[in-house]
């Protein structure tokens, strides 16, 4: 990123954003992109994204697979792994504490923080005290030949390790050398973890509803059910007491009676610690029921934003009234995105061109559509820069701007050709892209 | 029965094989292909290798089998050999011994030297690939075709006939496949078979020996002892196929085993069963060097019996030993670059580079 | 199933299979061709004394017979005594046994001390010059025949440098052990490593390359998985995540290859063993082979069959222990 969009943000920001909302947000995530470098070609999965998230709050990130929401997701915990990267953006976290110990004016705002500036191992010691995150399949996402509770007080205790000194990822290991992991390979007793962990650990088990915790500790993930996977890692999220819980389709995975369970888990964990909750999926019953403020993610950019009420209930966007188009009501919890004709871009830098990245599908598209969009606030049909000033609802779209004109629309066969060839022979990538990212 | 079997088997094994590759298995071949500069390489080399073994009279300068022991122990080009010549003269009525370092030269006749019996190192060379890649692909051949049959029968009937054919497979695999192809071929007998040279019969290539040797016990044995593996592989993907619905369903409307088989198991384990094979013919040819090293081998055309007999002059000649040892190196370098394409792009199951079989 | 039962189960197996390992050895003598007794006898030895040779050596009671004598002096120890100069075939062969362990458990010691960090080292570097150098390594080793690359370092080494000696063992460990114990005098040991040196890169460098080649595709498989991830996330510094994550689910693949692969070890034992005039079990087997010393034939291969059964159980604990979804299924 360049410091000229730095300074911008960081001057723009407090002059126009209301102090108040300010306090409010937990986080604030700018111009973020992220890319992945295959060897078919550069993969735009995420595209300059801006959003925010507020204190207490659970703000929904929704789209179809493919669309770039779990890269966000990962994104933000500074996770994306190789070929990936995040190329450019800002993370500010609001940390009052770690304000005052980074040195760098840059990487500070008030009592925000873009972890994105700070040293990589101030950003590493933010996981787990400061965002955690769980993931779509628990089964995986647990190591398969450790018991669970060693697992969960594995969390605990790099805590414990790291609060004797807070911003130094050496002191998280301090005393357990090379020697003594590879010795914990082998030997119980050279362990990291300490018997104080160990215990926290069950009483984390207990507080995410696991019965006969002392016992589960002990087994292997292999002997839990999926729910109760789910459950324990969740605990296993929780035990840094996390500001900001990340949860990327953390019920795909599950049956429809469990997957309501884990929500009214999330809600109460949420209720009592007061954390901030991103939940990303693809299913809009999940949204509907957790979510104060949505975000609709098509191809790597946030088409549509605001609370939930006014997303559901208004949809501006064509992508999100075709998303909303089959359910009649939304407290139905199974119900999924509606298919809308038509794939997913496959994201590719050298495809993707300059006009609306949903035009190809879009039953509304104009010539104007073939010049990207802005951010329009549907209330005043103004262009708005999420960027400063958020707004309560805005689109990417120009009929947030006006109406639908029919005599600009482009005729239907307008992308025929161009579409046919770019399919057929990257299929396979988008496959693979499907894999890595979402369900 | 079981002939009956094995006809039904492998009666289109290529056929089976060209169902069991799908279009977008052959575009992962495609694009792995593309994508590595190994799988090149190692294409290059198999390729090459199968070449010079199958245009051996015509490539090779000498015929590899005359000696010339005036022109033994030549250097290769580039490198000469340093000798003690002794000779004796009459000086003022004495004997006199009069040791005289001399430079042996190479010849360009021979661009890889001779060995101690003069015989010329790349013709040598040349026609070692022929025994290499012949027991390569033979003997996996014959190890495929047994363990796969083994194999799919103890996976498809599963029970009894599952646990005494893996149990005979433990008690082979206690045996180290060189010790008992050493046993095997030590008691057994090296039988040697002649094979005519279609190039020198066809009049080619004149000049150069007019048959070649197929060390039948070898080849025989190198398979015997390699097809545990093929079984192991075989009976994992017909347990894992056979509980499948479409396999239940075929079963069910009243499909023989041996169509079922044939028209499922098989063609769903072509993969696997290529990547092992591709392994094996890399296997089988290090097996056949060994052997040929150890003398227990029906050819003296052989890269590990030039290795042998070059043993005995090292610190004379190192070219003897080195030169053939290169050949296997470079062959056996390649058939791994190939399997290892072949396991990137056909078998998702083992990411990257597994182990041997 | 717990640790105990799962041991006990394959004990009984083991011996299952060392029972198939001596009937086939036995059984192999019955299906070669050539009559043992014309490598005894003389060439022209009339037929009464060949039928005292069978009768003494007992090759003329019923197959049955000899079998369950066979197996019943097994049982008891005694493997019989060399047709060729009536030497105990149990003697010889474990006076030859030491010889062997010793090459074969240098070469893995060698291979696994080397292979796993180079392996890890590669995996975590992926294309830096590291990785490249690794695979290459890895690349060549596997598809080198040892008995080659023995004579290579023979000929580098020993015969070119004069670094190494060219051949034989000089003196057993254990005795050069005993040498330091008793006489405070290190040049046993000395002597003992500088003869094993060259044999045991010799045998080892396929393994170290197969297990590097292991270890580092096990390795990067193990790295994609989710679970890493969410180590990562919930604070675990990378090394933990490495080396008590991931290095320990990479070895369960590893170990089981190891332990199929351990007839490649002792089969490479033998051709190493040739090369450097190592007086081990693989030279004893091979004269045995050409002198048509049945029973030495087959004492040795029911001694090398039983060590390959008794040292998979041993991996096969190794695996248990390491992996938990085999021990509680
Ligand atoms: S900008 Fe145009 S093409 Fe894009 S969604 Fe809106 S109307 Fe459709």
């Amino acid at each position: 990123m360049s410091g000229d969009e730095t300074s911008h943000a960081r001057d723009a920001s407090p002059a126009i954003s209301d102090a108040d909302e300010d306090a409010r947000n937990l986080l604030r995530v700018r111009d973020l992109s992220t890319r992945f470098f295959t060897e078919e070609g550069q993969v735009n999965a995420v595209e300059s994204v801006d959003f925010d998230v507020r204190d207490g709050e659970v703000f929904g990130i929704v789209g179809e697979s493919g669309s770039g929401k779990s890269v966000t997701a990962l994104s933000i915990g500074d996770l994306v792994e190789s070929p990936g990267r995040v190329t450019s953006g800002e993370v500010w976290y609001r940390n009052a504490d770690l304000a005052e110990e980074i040195d760098d004016p840059e990487a500070v705002d008030g009592d925000f923080v873009d972890v994105r500036q700070v040293p990589e191992n101030v950003r590493r010691s933010l996981r787990g005290p400061s965002f955690s995150m769980i993931f779509q399949d628990p089964m995986s996402s647990l190591n398969p030949s450790l018991t669970v509770g060693e697992q969960i007080a594995e969390a605990v205790e790099v805590q414990r390790r790291a609060r004797a000194n807070p911003r130094s990822t050496r002191s998280r290991t301090q005393g357990y050398g090379l020697a003594d992991m590879l010795a914990s390979t082998v030997l119980p007793s050279r362990s990291y973890v300490s018997e104080e962990s160990r215990e926290r650990a069950i009483e984390l088990l207990e507080q995410v509803g696991i019965p006969d915790p002392a016992d589960r500790a002990d087994e292997y993930p292999h002997q839990f059910s999926g729910g109760m996977l789910q459950r324990a890692m969740i605990a296993q999220a929780l035990a840094g007491e996390p500001d900001l819980l990340i949860a990327d389709e953390p019920t795909t995975a599950l049956d429809v009676t469990i997957q309501a369970q884990i929500l009214d888990l999330l809600r109460d964990l949420q209720d009592e610690t007061g954390m901030s909750i991103v939940m990303i999926t693809h299913n809009l019953g999940v949204i509907a029921r957790m979510c104060d403020r949505v975000g609709v993610m098509y191809a790597g950019e946030i088409v549509e934003r605001g609370q939930l009420a006014d997303v559901f209930d208004d949809p501006v966007h064509p992508y999100t009234q075709g998303l909303l188009g089959s359910i009649p009501d939304l407290d139905e919890p199974a119900s999924r995105l509606q298919p809308i004709e038509g794939n997913v871009p496959d994201l590719y830098d050298h495809e993707m061109g300059d006009r609306c990245y949903f035009a190809d599908r879009c039953p509304y598209a104009m010539e104007e559509c073939l010049s990207h969009p802005p951010e329009f606030d549907t209330e005043t049909g103004k262009p708005v820069d999420p960027k400063t000033d958020p707004g309560e609802h805005g689109a990417r779209c120009v009929l947030a701007n006006h109406e639908f004109r029919p005599e600009d629309a482009l005729p239907e066969e307008y992308f025929a050709v161009e579409s046919e060839d770019s399919s057929g022979s990257d299929r396979e990538a988008a496959e693979t892209e499907e894999v890595n990212t979402d369900d | 029965m079981i002939s009956e079997l094995l006809s039904k088997l492998f009666g289109g094994v290529w056929e089976t094989v060209r169902g069991g590759v799908s279009p977008r298995t052959a575009r992962n071949l495609r694009k792995e292909f593309r994508n590595s500069l190994l799988a090149k390489l190692g294409v290059v080399l198999v390729v090459a290798a199968i070449l010079v073994a199958a245009f051996a009279p015509v490539l090779a300068p000498h015929d590899p089998t005359t000696q010339n022991l005036d022109g033994s122990s030549l250097p290769p080009l580039g490198f000469s050999k340093e000798t003690t010549q002794t000779s004796s003269e009459m000086v003022n009525g004495s004997i006199e011994v009069v040791n005289e370092t001399v430079y042996v030269e190479a010849d360009p006749n021979h661009p890889l030297g001779t060995d101690s019996l003069g015989r010329d190192m790349l013709s040598r060379a040349i026609y070692g690939a022929r025994t290499s890649l012949m027991v390569g692909f033979l003997g996996t051949a014959i190890a495929a075709l047994v363990g796969v049959t083994v194999g799919l029968a103890a996976g498809y009937y599963g029970g009894r006939v599952d646990d005494a054919l893996m149990r005979s497979a433990d008690v082979m695999l206690a045996f180290p496949s060189l010790v008992l192809a050493v046993a095997l071929v030590g008691l057994f007998g090296k039988v040697s078979i002649p094979v005519p040279d279609p190039l020198v019969a066809l009049g080619v290539e004149s000049g150069m020996p007019d048959s070649f040797v197929l060390p039948g016990t070898v080849i025989l044995v190198v398979g015997l002892v390699n097809w545990v593996w093929f079984a192991r592989v075989a009976r994992g993907e017909a347990l894992s196929i056979q509980s499948e619905e479409y396999v239940k369903a075929a079963r069910s409307v009243g499909a023989s085993d041996g169509f079922i088989i044939r028209k499922h198991v098989l063609p769903n384990s072509v993969t696997p069963i290529l990547v092992l094979a591709t392994i094996q013919i890399a296997a089988i040819i290090l097996l056949e060097s060994s052997l040929s090293f150890l003398g227990f081998s029906g050819t003296t055309l052989s890269w590990g019996f030039d290795i042998a007999q070059g043993r005995d002059y090292l610190a004379t000649s190192w070219w003897i030993s080195t030169i053939p040892g290169i050949a296997i190196v470079l062959t056996v370098i390649g058939i791994n670059l190939v399997g290892d394409w072949l396991r990137d792009a056909l078998d998702p199951g083992i990411e990257g580079e597994g182990g041997g079989p | 199933m717990s640790m105990g039962r799962f041991l006990l189960r394959r004990l009984l197996q083991g011996v299952f299979v060392i029972w198939g390992v001596v009937t086939v050895v036995f059984l192999l003598r019955f299906v070669t061709p050539g009559d043992p007794i014309t490598f005894i006898a003389p060439l022209d030895a009339p037929p009464e004394v060949r039928q005292n040779i069978a009768r003494e050596l007992g090759l003329n009671k019923p197959l049955y017979v000899q079998y369950g004598e066979y197996l019943f002096n097994l049982v008891q120890g005694d493997m019989g005594y060399s047709y060729i100069n009536s030497t105990p075939a149990r003697q010889r062969i474990f006076n030859r046994l030491p010889a062997t362990l010793e090459l074969a458990v240098a070469a893995s010691i060698v291979a696994v001390v080397i292979s796993i960090p180079l392996g890890v080292i590669s995996a975590t570097r992926r294309h830096e010059p590291a990785d490249y150098a690794a695979t290459t390594f890895s690349l060549v080793g596997i598809s080198t025949p040892n008995f080659w690359l023995g004579i290579m370092l023979v000929l580098v080494l020993a015969v070119g440098l004069g670094l190494f000696p060219t051949s034989r063992r000089a003196i057993g460990f254990l005795p050069a052990i005993e040498m330091l114990l008793t006489d405070l005098d290190p040049g046993g040991l000395v002597t003992w490593l500088w003869h094993i040196t060259l044999p045991a890169i010799t045998l080892g460098t396929y393994f170290t390359a197969l297990i590097t080649r292991l270890t580092r595709s096990g390795m990067l498989d193990e790295l994609g998985k989710t679970y890493v991830r969410a180590s990562r996330a919930k604070g675990l510094p990378e090394t933990l995540v490495r080396y008590k994550h991931v290095l320990r689910n990479t070895l369960i693949p590893v170990i089981t290859v190891l332990g199929l692969q351990l007839g490649t070890l002792i089969g490479g034992a033998v051709i190493t063993e040739a090369v450097f005039n190592w007086p081990g079990l693989g030279t004893l087997v091979i004269n045995a082979i050409n002198d048509r010393d049945w029973v030495l034939i087959q004492g040795s291969l029911v001694v090398i069959g039983a060590g390959f059964v008794i040292v998979n159980i041993a991996v096969d604990a190794m695996y248990a222990y390491i992996n938990p979804q085999v021990r509680s299924e």
